[in-house]
């Protein structure tokens, strides 16, 4: 059979860095791919190829058959190939039906917003969204649904080839779902979608087969079937997989670093309760929007709280600012690294040296060579490359934007830790490297407490976990009883309503 | 992670170009460049440019903007975007002065009776951006306010105080065959420069001009970075406005609105030299070295064009053509600069 869409021996430079060295891709008609690597590895580079954003490559491209060439991403678009991108498009003060029939050769000439919400009907019933009224506007909708609403855009146009780029990556469990289902229904319908992700969960459940880059080349695509996890993450690795989680230690029992007490943060229903202990790391597992990162904000005084008290060092107090939170020795990593977590204009050692320019400053002196050996050593204990310590935050990659994002709060010497979904958009190799930090890091002493969406995350990480659920702290898991299954029992319906 | 340790190839042979970006910024590279373009243009096409007497002159020019300018650059870099009341706050502050000279009270006195009021103005306007206010309203509102409050005080009349008046030095003085306004500028720039790269303060500007999310979250709020920057932008046009007042002995509240330079509004003029100089807009980067950079560099086109006879209307249009320039240079240099993840 001839694939819809062929690539032979894709090669791509920007400058003296080679990111496509000769990639080969394919893809069938009605066919959902995975297009996986670490990052760097060249998916991005390949997926602009692939939707005409990038015309400088060397090599043949062929839609069914025939050889095209793409000067820009119109030209793509007319021959049917459609790209949702992770930075969602939308209008966001406009209606969905707007929205939908923005731009295009479908575009009405003259409509009245009934007659274009009818259009746009058949088009969400597509992707899943039945239950939207188009008339609704789309600041008014979920993350999650407005990633769906930006597929029917790309659906009106009737596209063969739907690009998917990390389309879950900024998604909870139950949005992220509704993403997969919309896949499986778009290729029962005939079309082809080339699925770009870092979660291997989805992966394996959606796609047909997978094709795997690596330092700019490609490994021939294999169904799913013959894949698992572990070798998947040996191909995009290049070498075994070493267990990604560490091993967990004894936490000795030890009066608590940090009594949290009836803390109420905005946007829960009710006050939590509970105890940080120092060597462990503490898990918060919850939905998008079930609390569990509010939680970690009210303590690091990045969020409004509507009481509650925190006791820590025989002190009891509630910080209103993450200013105080740093001088009691709580470092807050929030989810949004691009938001709050990084200067990503200015250099990288200024970018560590950030919470902590009191000491490496006399009587508000700054102290270069300080800052240097303190950046310096963070940098390695990161595995940051020193060489680029004056290059700016922006130009690394997500992992290790990630690591400086975290690493910085080494400079307070923190006691406690707050890490909000701190894997997201990272690699797998950056992962592991985060994870074995987090726990070093609980081994010297110090208390990690983590929010994530990511269940694997949260089952394997983590000593304990307490789970959330619609703005409630519903319970807490040791050790001995973590499983996949009893947590996501526990943050998806913890009340029996469904069965699942 | 693969493209992160490669580094850009070491191994090719660097042209002067590549030499000169190793050590220094290309943005101060092009800068100095234009600089010299210019000085070269000026002497070929005007035989009275290279002269010591007309260097001092453009330095001096440069000298009362340029102190105005530098103060500004750190609202500007600090993300809180312009005050448009640096003139205002020159007139309110020339008033100031000139009115308790002409009281009798002394240079020393009135000096520090202009300086704290300058410190109000420039803590009012702080607090309200500080608090949450948007740079251009609040500093629209006060320019009212403080050239409202200088006019009524003054009866929009000219303040005349009396030779001798202990301010000789700071108006006509010279040291080192130097004008004092032309030390104090050249001080001013270097003071400001060592305060942005070796203090805990000018680290902090930086830092919340870059990201004002993830300054607050490590620790440094904006409240307090634009109180302080707004006082220090008043205190120099307070500088200004004092000095300028010693020159002539006199003081009125249109000192700097017509007619003031070449490009007529002294506001405008500060906030074009800020431009020039290629400091964001939007905060995080530049330096007040580009901004006293940026003053010469105006001054000096400026000059050349009265050298050769031009009147006021060509030389305005020169200093909006340089702005406009000097943003599409810098804009496509810094894209260049940033390597593309």
């Amino acid at each position: 059979m001839q694939p819809l869409l062929e690539l032979k021996s894709i090669k791509r430079s920007f400058g003296a860095i080679d990111a496509l060295r000769g990639v080969d891709f394919e893809i069938n008609a009605g066919e959902v791919m995975g297009l996986v690597g670490e990052n760097g590895a060249g998916k991005s580079t390949l997926v602009k190829i692939i939707s005409g954003f990038d015309a400088g490559y060397t090599g043949e491209y062929l839609l069914k058959g025939k050889p095209v060439v793409f000067n820009n991403a119109v030209g793509a678009e007319r021959a049917g190939i459609a790209i949702a991108q992770q930075e969602l498009s939308l209008i966001p003060t406009m209606s969905v039906a707007e929205n939908i029939f923005l731009v295009g050769h479908n575009v009405p000439l003259f409509a009245t917003k009934r007659s274009l919400a009818k259009k746009a009907k058949t088009f969400l019933e597509e992707v899943g969204l039945d239950d939207i009224d188009p008339s609704k506007g789309v600041d008014r909708l979920s993350v999650g649904e407005q990633h769906l609403v930006e597929v029917a855009r790309l659906i009106a146009h009737d596209p063969s080839v739907l690009i998917l780029d990390e389309p879950t990556a900024a998604l909870g469990e139950s949005d992220s779902i509704r993403i997969l289902n919309m896949v499986k229904r778009l290729a029962a319908n005939g079309k082809s979608i080339i699925y770009v992700s870092h979660r291997m969960d989805e992966i394996f459940k959606i796609t047909d087969r997978i094709t795997v880059l690596r330092d700019g080349s490609s490994q021939a695509a294999r169904p799913a079937s013959e894949l698992d996890v572990h070798s998947l993450v040996s191909l995009m690795l290049g070498r075994e997989m070493t267990d990604m989680f560490p091993q967990r230690s004894v936490v000795a029992p030890v009066p608590p670093m940090m009594q949290v007490m009836d803390l109420w943060p905005d946007g829960l229903l009710g006050p939590v309760s509970f105890d940080i202990k120092p060597g462990e790391i503490l898990g918060l597992a919850g939905q998008l929007g079930s609390g569990s990162g509010e939680v970690l904000g009210a303590i690091a005084g990045a969020r409004k709280t509507r009481g509650g008290q925190l006791q820590m060092d025989g002190r009891t107090f509630l910080p209103k600012s993450p200013r105080e939170a740093i001088a009691a020795g709580i470092g807050y990593c929030s989810e949004d690294r691009k938001h709050d977590g990084l200067f990503l204009g200015r250099p990288i050692i200024e970018n560590i040296s950030s919470p902590s320019l009191g000491a490496i400053s006399t009587a508000g002196f700054l102290s270069h060579r300080r800052e240097r050996d303190l950046a310096t050593d963070i940098a390695q204990k990161f595995t940051v490359d020193q060489s680029r310590m004056n290059a700016e935050a922006g130009v690394l990659s997500g992992g290790n934007q990630q690591k400086v994002a975290l690493g910085k709060w080494l400079s307070i010497e923190p006691k406690i830790i707050l890490v909000n979904e701190p894997t997201r958009g990272v690699d797998v190799g950056a992962r592991a490297e985060i994870y074995r930090k987090l726990r070093e890091l609980a081994d010297a002493g110090a208390a990690i407490v983590l929010a994530s969406t990511d269940i694997q995350e949260i089952t394997n990480l983590p000593d304990r976990v307490l789970t959330f659920y619609r703005g409630m702290l519903i319970g807490e898991i040791a050790q001995d009883q973590l499983s996949a299954a009893t947590i996501l029992k526990q943050i998806t319906d913890p009340f029996n309503q469904t069965n699942l | 992670m693969a493209a992160d340790t490669m580094n850009s190839s070491p191994k090719q042979s660097l042209s002067l170009w590549g030499k000169l970006t190793q050590h220094y910024s290309p943005l101060v590279i092009v800068m100095v460049a234009l600089l010299v373009f210019v000085f070269v243009a000026g002497m070929v096409t005007a035989p009275n440019f290279l002269t010591w007497f007309n260097f001092k002159t453009i330095i001096r020019d440069a000298a009362l903007v340029g102190i105005m300018a530098i103060g500004l650059t750190f609202v500007t870099l600090s993300g809180n975007f312009f005050l448009l009341s640096m003139k205002e706050t020159a007139a309110l502050c020339v008033i100031a002065f000139a009115t308790s000279m002409s009281a009798g009270y002394g240079f020393e006195v009135s000096f520090i009776f202009t300086m704290l009021i300058a410190v109000i103005a420039g803590a009012l306007q702080g607090i309200l951006i500080g608090l949450g206010g948007n740079p251009i309203v609040v500093t629209l509102g006060a320019a009212g306010l403080f050239f409202g409050v200088g006019s009524w005080w003054s009866d929009n009349l000219v303040i005349s105080f009396r030779r001798p008046h202990g301010a000789e030095w700071l108006g006509s003085g010279s040291f080192l065959g130097l004008p004092n306004i032309t030390v104090a500028f050249i001080l001013f720039a270097v003071v400001a420069e060592l305060v942005l790269r070796y203090t805990n303060f000018g680290r902090q500007v930086y830092l919340v001009g870059a990201n004002r999310a993830a300054g607050h979250a490590t620790g440094h709020e904006n409240f307090s970075m634009a109180i302080k920057t707004c006082i220090i932008a008043s205190v120099c046009s307070a500088v200004v406005a004092i000095a300028f007042a010693a020159q002539v002995s006199s003081a009125h509240v249109n000192y700097f609105s017509s007619s003031f330079g070449s490009s007529g509004d002294m506001t405008i003029l500060v906030i074009a030299t800020v431009m020039v100089g290629g400091n964001s807009i939007m905060g995080g980067y530049g330096s007040t070295l580009r901004s006293s950079l940026g003053a010469i560099f105006i001054s000096t086109v400026d000059n050349m064009m009265v050298l050769h006879g031009f009147n006021s209307g060509p030389r305005v249009l020169a200093v909006g053509l340089m702005i406009v320039f000097s943003i599409i240079v810098f804009a496509l240099l810094r894209r260049g600069s940033r390597v593309q993840e």
